[in-house]
């Protein structure tokens, strides 16, 4: 158990490693550069103090050299647009790309898998019908379209929730205004996630219905609402977990999108700022941040998956 | 499942019901930003942080509305006969934020910084004709010029907002973070109140404000990158005055609660011809190109007429300098093909202009990617171009690599940019020949001359007819195709009144006369 975590935690590094060099790269070989030097009222001599008071004077390879050398001592640098730590100014928006993300996914199963099982009791049926239409309009219609159109609608029209922000500003924060805020954002960026669920629980949920353990269940004269949740549910969800598993690159993915939308002060944001601006460090925090969660997430899941299951655990 | 949608629809009108209505009723002004601001007028980069900073930060004038310099933390002034100094009077009584008093230290501090490239300053070109600022007493300041230079009271009521000696004393500017982030302290009619990174910054009334007493208690600058969703903003209510492009005008024209207001301001748009090419090399081709363009057709079309018609590159907001005495350009097709055929290009038999050597008048137009407004005058330009057989292609880049890669090296032939200027005539740095921000290569020894006059010139009727001369040589030698000078298209709240009529930045230089109706 130490030696497979010793190993796995062995194997984050490299991938953590290999993504920056790959990050820093491809930051160095894209057209334009740092937005703090695409001033064209600059002039030469201001230009050239700027590339060297942020090292960008130097070759590349010293570039990386010397912010690896900082970062293996937890110095990510800071930030050219922020002027500050590049840490510090993501622990300051990595919690609402949580808050937001979190729900979302919530939401996205809360809602999918119930409506997915549902849909699949009554094949054919109008409700059937109309959930496996809405999910794929769902599917169809882009991120930043949906938010715009749902600001229209529920900001401007019925000015029921606000058109944007995470709380009001100025106003004492209670918990029913940040609801009111994280509602909009959150439900565009499940809706696409939702979908996928719904069509996926569906299908599975079929599949399990065609199979002998339900005919006996249901002979057993065991009501079709009990057979559907807690004997369809348990079976299907298994197929549908590795779906859940895709939601996570969407969610951070999506969360860009409908950050900049919904103006919500995220991480996500934050580095779509970052790549446009070619703030390096900055850049290269997001990225090693973003991809130590995901290292991180596989090493829970694979660690979960072996206590849970015996038979990964014999070998 | 029922239930569960039924569920679903009771919370969320629960939620929307605790809501009361999104307009504000509080005396709090709503301003929107794109990204987090550095709270440093001299080190800030970018136009987010200008806003805030103006508000923060007074500097020692302001522009009026007629874009003349009036008193701000400076009361008076006087240049000395050889224009080599000037001294200025400071105003008594203004305090810091912090509530230590504003003296010459201050203002000699911060000329110290701005003119140190070391501390990260951004302003050093526009000082660049300043030796040093002198402490007189402790509220005169003397400046010390290399040469008589004119521009310095605009530049003054610019982006040069003072910084307090006694706070950033010792630090490097770049690395005052705690003041650059969260903490700035200034003399202007607002001061800082709380930062939410990535979502707002909150000013408060100043209570001991030199000036009129501000009109709104509270400045909210809300961080809202995106410009559909600061239209939407605007309709819901939660914010009070955004700009907007003229793309933008369908979603704003008759929406209760939302007026428009437009203000001239001071910049240039233009294609900029690589004068170092041998296409782009005689004044004759770039003029003649110049009346080829339909520009009342890109007012119109482009601009929904939210732009005026341009004779040179001094823009009609700068009234006391725009020669009004000449008609703009006009738009004469024929006489573009009578005059490239004096150059040399005629009309082959696919109608494509050609010179003695065969070959095509061809060229790419670069221009930024994402900008509706410069992308459709892109296409204007291409299609009337097109019209009289000069083949334009459109290469649409982002606007850090179109200005790094292509503007700043000179490998472009054309490129549709702008000029945004500080409000003084003074072009000595974009078209006096070698000069840095000289992109276009453009060299005139006349024009050089009329330039470094100019900017030494302080008498304003001598520099109106220096100014003039350079407008009538530009119409013979245009250094760049001017396309129009844009307005400002501000849309605002109904309830918002007191709003100066000038651009946003410079209105936010007189913060304190925004107010609401009763």
């Amino acid at each position: 158990m130490i030696l497979f975590l010793v190993r796995r935690l062995g194997h984050g590094l490299f991938v953590l490693l290999l993504v920056s060099t790959v990050t820093f790269a491809s930051m160095m070989a894209a057209p334009g550069g740092p937005s703090l030097l695409a001033d064209p009222k600059l002039s030469v001599t201001e230009r050239a103090a700027i590339e060297t008071r942020l090292g960008l004077d130097q070759p590349a390879t010293v570039q990386y050299t010397r912010w690896l050398g900082r970062a293996v001592r937890g110095d990510l640098g800071a930030s050219f647009l922020y002027q500050t730590s590049s840490l510090a100014t993501i622990s300051a928006r990595l919690p609402q790309t949580l808050l937001l993300a979190g729900t979302a996914l919530l939401l996205t199963l809360g809602v999918g898998i119930p409506l997915g099982i549902s849909a699949a009791a009554r094949p054919g049926s109008f409700w059937d019908r109309f959930v496996t239409l809405s999910s794929g309009i769902a599917l169809a219609v882009p991120a930043f379209w949906l938010g715009l159109m749902s600001i229209l609608v529920f900001a401007v029209w019925a000015r029921a929730l606000p058109a944007g922000g995470a709380v009001t500003e100025g106003d004492v924060v209670g918990l029913a205004d940040r609801v009111r805020h994280l509602l909009l954002p959150a439900l565009v960026l499940a809706a696409a996630g939702c979908a996928e669920v719904v069509r996926y629980t569906r299908s599975a949920a079929r599949t399990t219905l065609a199979l002998p353990f339900i005919q006996a269940a249901r002979a057993r004269g065991i009501s079709s609402r009990r057979v559907m949740w807690r004997h369809v549910l348990p079976h299907a969800l298994l197929s549908v977990v590795n779906v859940i598993g895709l939601q996570l690159p969407r969610l951070v993915g999506g969360a860009a999108i409908t950050e900049t939308v919904f103006s919500w002060p995220g991480m996500g944001r934050l580095g779509v700022e970052a790549a446009l601006g070619r703030d390096y460090p900055l850049v290269m925090a997001v990225t090693l941040v973003v991809s130590a969660g995901v290292v991180i997430a596989s090493i829970v899941a694979d660690v979960t998956q072996l206590l849970m299951d015996p038979r990964i655990r014999a070998t | 499942m029922s239930c569960c949608v039924k569920w679903m629809c009771v919370s969320l009108c629960v939620v929307t019901a605790c809501s009361g209505g999104a307009a504000h009723s509080d005396n709090t002004l709503r301003l929107p930003l794109i990204n987090d601001p550095i709270f440093n007028p001299v080190i800030a980069p970018d136009i987010g942080s200008v806003m805030v900073n103006k508000v923060l930060f007074p500097g020692l004038v302001r522009p009026d509305e007629a874009l003349r310099p009036v008193p701000d933390l400076a009361v008076s002034w006087h240049a000395a006969a050889d224009g080599l100094s000037w001294t200025f009077a400071l105003r008594a009584g203004v305090t810091w934020h912090d509530g230590a008093t504003f003296t010459a230290r201050d203002v000699k501090y911060t000329f110290d910084q701005i003119l140190d490239l070391a501390s990260g300053s951004r302003l050093r070109s526009d000082f660049a004709a300043v030796v040093g600022v002198d402490i007189v007493d402790s509220l005169t300041v003397r400046f010390r010029l290399k040469a008589p230079f004119a521009p310095l009271l605009p530049l003054l009521g610019y982006n040069a907002g003072i910084l307090p000696e006694h706070i950033l004393k010792g630090t490097k500017l770049t690395d005052a973070v705690a003041f650059n982030r969260t903490s700035p302290v200034g003399t202007g009619p607002f001061r800082i109140e709380r930062v939410a990174p990535g979502s707002s910054v909150t000013l408060v009334r100043n209570a001991r404000y030199y000036g009129a007493t501000p009109g709104v208690e509270r400045i909210v600058f809300k961080i809202v990158p995106d410009i559909n969703a600061q239209v939407a903003q605007l309709r819901a209510g939660e914010l009070d005055l955004i700009t907007i492009e003229p793309a933008n005008l369908g979603s704003v024209q008759g929406v209760a609660g939302v007026r428009l207001l437009q203000v001239p301001v001071v910049q240039h748009w233009y294609v900029g011809f690589n004068a170092s090419t041998p296409m782009f090399a005689s004044p004759l081709v770039r003029r003649a190109l110049g009346y080829a363009i339909n520009r009342p057709a890109i007012v119109r079309g482009v601009l929904k007429g939210y732009g005026d018609l341009p004779g040179g590159t001094i823009p009609v907001a700068l009234r006391d300098y725009y020669d009004s005495s000449a008609a703009p350009i006009p738009y004469a097709p024929d006489s573009t093909r009578r005059l490239l055929a004096s150059a040399g290009w005629n009309a082959g038999p696919d109608g494509t202009l050609r010179n003695g050597r065969g070959e095509p008048f061809a060229f790419d137009l670069l221009v930024d990617k994402g900008n509706p407004t410069r992308e459709q005058s892109a296409l204007a330009v291409q299609q009337d171009l097109g019209r009289i057989g000069v083949k334009v292609s459109i290469r649409a880049m982002e606007f850090a690599a179109l200005v790094r890669d292509r503007v700043l090296p000179g490998t472009y032939a054309a490129v549709l940019i702008w000029w945004t200027t500080p409000p003084d005539p003074d072009q000595f740095s974009f078209y006096v020949t070698s000069q840095d921000n000289n992109h276009v290569k453009w060299s005139n020894r006349t024009a050089d001359s009329l330039l470094a006059l100019g900017r030494a010139t302080t008498d304003t009727g001598q520099r109106h007819e220096i100014y003039r001369a350079f407008q009538q040589l530009e119409r013979e030698d245009p250094p760049v195709l001017v396309l129009f000078y844009p307005r400002e298209i501000q849309a605002v709240s109904t309830r918002l009144h007191g709003i100066p009529n000038l651009g946003i930045r410079d209105a936010l230089r007189h913060s304190e006369r925004f107010r609401f109706a009763k």
